[in-house]
């Protein structure tokens, strides 16, 4: 939105948004001008700050928690619980899994709902849609925008998980799920790899979440119907009366990252989710461009 | 401007070409030229003679016997990864590395878990990360080749090469031998081998295995029930590579922080029969026979040993009272019985309780006898009364 009159009251914009609104049609901005106003605006909000750091909180939590009490016994809880005692670099793994449910959905939910219906909701989008940007060019920067919240919100638990871990506990060669142990580094390069499974599985919600943001005005129904739908495609993964489904589930490889725990790493998944997750951001993505293109913004 | 129904069209679009792009890849590739016609005797010595020795794949095991699902809920692996019922219920994938017979590790890749079985010479481990538990077991030296088969995989996904031995050995006058259209497996062109049964007072309606049209490699294996649409039975290489897997995955050390067990082995023997126990829902294979033929050359000597009624795919065994081998180690059949998943799944019928799958039929008696079979269950009451 430094696309629009809110970073300029703030007395923050560039000299070249704060005097657009009322100025002679100029030249196009390019786009990576305003891909690069639309990131800074994404990633100064304080609401996006906040999620950033309710996420890194969980791998705390999680470090906390297991400092001050006692031992767990293996096989309760979380995956790998049992574990951090002995490696705290085990400590951004768990954050990683507890937080895949729910925790990520929902901010993602939270800034991918908001894409178009916040400008929307902001009466900001017709002054965004009137100076010469194009429709289609708004939609691609807005879901950027959401991507590149999709690489930092996962990353934050990682790293926030390996942070605090490596200040509560020893750190030392971790246990692969295939009983192997690798390296420190290596076992962190695994927790990236892991961050980036997830920020590819969350692409598609975040696809279905721009589309919902075209339908509204209101922000807080897209981000709304954006988190419930994440939990209902969980809740659908479930029933095994649903089997011939499960594979068309966009969460239905949430949690295949543990192949890349295993001594070779398995790739399969990894593969599978990044197309299952390109099929839904091509639908979705097509949708949003029918929908955006031809809606009337009135506001 | 463009028409508004214009600007629909990629969303219509896109969700077509998906749509096409899933049906063209369901249809199996184009036709690829058919394997040359061989007899059933023919490909069965194809099996006999495959000498693979070197393989890396994936296989998947999916079982449709009728017992309980075991939920798979949220972070956490399953509540009963380590029961032997847990394999035989739902679909499990595993990675098998072969490298000649005396290197071969499996991977049960299980939700947020895996178990491993890694053999490397005589040495032997088993590995669970739910528990991040270790067994370790020396296999006497004078063990090798074929006979190692079974029990290189204790307790684990059978791979089709396995079970497909174990099935081909009860071909006799009972059964229907038939070389059938050619399937793929794997991406492979292969035989497809059927074994139908004569008798009609089995549960088992057919066993197809797949065979590879180029080195004879079992490649899959499916049992179908009487009257089940889907196959109560099907393992088989969903992926598969015949070249020898890196060295470094046959090398296993406990990591630190496990538990290590001490397996002691008391001989050859008794560890092929025993460790037969786990390995897959074709029950009445080769580990039955071993012990069918037991009985018949001891009749009833200690009043121990079991009995068996009807013969090929009929064939009932009885098990005596507080029946089970003693031999360390061992699953026997109390420590079968006292599995929470079994346990759950037994029901009350007329003179005992009855474990029922849709190929597989076991009745426990009030008096503590057990009776097994691939028959409906009155057979089995009807064995249990004749006594």
């Amino acid at each position: 939105m430094s696309l629009s009159d809110e970073v300029s009251a703030r007395g923050s914009g560039t000299a070249a948004s704060s005097g657009r609104e009322g100025s002679a049609p100029r030249q196009r901005p390019s786009s990576w001008w305003f891909l690069g106003s639309e990131l800074k605006q994404l990633f100064r909000r304080r609401r996006t700050q906040a999620l950033l750091l309710a996420l890194a909180a969980i791998p705390v939590m999680i470090a906390v928690v297991v400092r001050v009490s006692t031992a767990v016994p293996p096989g309760r809880g979380p995956a790998f619980l049992d574990r951090i005692t002995q490696n705290g670099l085990f400590v951004g793994v768990t954050a990683l899994i507890v937080a895949v449910p729910l925790f990520l959905p929902l901010t993602i939910g939270v800034v991918a709902g908001d894409t178009i219906a916040g400008e929307a909701g902001h009466g900001t989008l017709r002054y965004l849609l009137a100076a010469p940007a194009g429709r289609v060019r708004l939609l691609l920067v807005k879901y950027v925008g959401a991507v590149a919240f999709c690489v930092a919100a996962p990353l934050a638990v990682a790293l926030a998980g390996a942070g605090i871990g490596a200040a509560l506990f020893p750190v030392g060669p971790v246990t692969l799920l295939s009983g192997d142990v690798v390296e420190p580094g290596e076992a962190l390069s695994r927790m990236l790899l892991i961050a980036a499974y997830q920020t590819v599985s969350l692409l598609g919600l975040s696809a279905i979440g721009l589309f919902l943001s075209t339908l509204t005005d209101v922000p807080v129904g897209a981000m709304a119907a954006t988190i419930v739908l994440s939990v209902a495609s969980q809740v659908l993964d479930q029933l095994p009366q649903l089997e011939w489904l499960h594979p068309w589930l966009f969460s239905h490889y949430w949690f295949g990252f543990a192949d890349l725990l295993r001594q070779p790493i398995g790739w399969e998944s990894f593969s599978s989710n990044a197309l299952l997750q390109a099929g839904y951001i091509a639908v979705f993505g097509a949708l949003a461009y029918g929908r955006f293109v031809s809606k009337d913004v009135l506001s | 401007m463009t028409p508004t129904w214009l600007r629909w069209m990629p969303a219509v679009a896109v969700p077509a070409v998906i749509a096409a792009g899933v049906l063209a890849g369901s249809v199996p590739a184009s036709a690829r030229d058919p394997l040359p016609d061989k007899t059933p005797a023919q490909v069965l010595a194809m099996i006999a003679q495959h000498s693979t020795k070197s393989l890396s794949g994936t296989v998947e095991q999916t079982s449709e016997l009728g017992l309980p699902d075991v939920p798979q809920v949220g972070p956490t692996s399953g509540p009963a990864a380590n029961s032997i019922a847990e394999l035989l219920t739902g679909p499990h994938n595993a990675r098998v590395y072969v490298d000649g017979p005396a290197k071969v590790r499996v991977q049960i890749m299980d939700r947020m878990a895996e178990r491993d079985a890694v053999r490397q010479g005589n040495e032997v481990w088993l590995y669970n990360s739910k528990d991040n538990s270790a067994t370790h077991m020396t296999l006497p030296s004078n063990a090798s080749g074929k006979e190692d088969r079974g029990s290189k995989t204790p307790g684990s996904v059978a791979t089709p090469e396995e079970v497909a031995a174990r099935m081909l050995e009860k071909v006799d006058a009972s059964t229907d031998v038939a070389v059938r259209d050619d399937v793929e497996v794997a991406g492979r062109a292969a035989y497809n081998l059927v074994l139908t049964p004569r008798s009609q007072g089995t549960l088992v309606e057919s066993v197809a295995v797949a065979v590879d049209g180029e080195n004879g490699l079992p490649l899959s294996v499916e049992v179908r029930a009487r009257g089940q649409q889907e196959p109560a039975f099907r393992t088989a290489f969903s992926s598969l590579k015949l070249e020898a897997p890196d060295a470094s995955v046959f090398n296993f050390t406990p990591p630190p922080g496990a538990t290590v067990k001490e397996l002691a082995l008391p001989s050859s023997g008794y560890a092929k029969r025993d460790l037969g126990y786990g390995k897959g829902a074709a029950g009445s294979g080769k580990d039955e026979q071993g012990k069918l033929e037991q009985g018949r050359k001891a009749p009833a000597a200690a009043g121990r040993a079991p009995s068996v009624t009807g013969t090929g795919w009929e064939t009932v065994v009885g098990f005596p009272a507080r029946a089970g081998s003693p031999a360390a180690g061992s699953p026997s059949i109390d420590t079968l019985l006292n599995d929470p998943l079994l346990r759950q799944a037994t029901v009350a019928v007329p003179g005992g309780r009855a474990i029922s799958t849709s190929l597989l039929n076991v009745l426990l008696t009030d008096d503590g006898r057990m009776f097994v079979g691939s028959v409906p269950l009155e057979r089995l009451q009807a064995a249990a009364a004749a006594r």
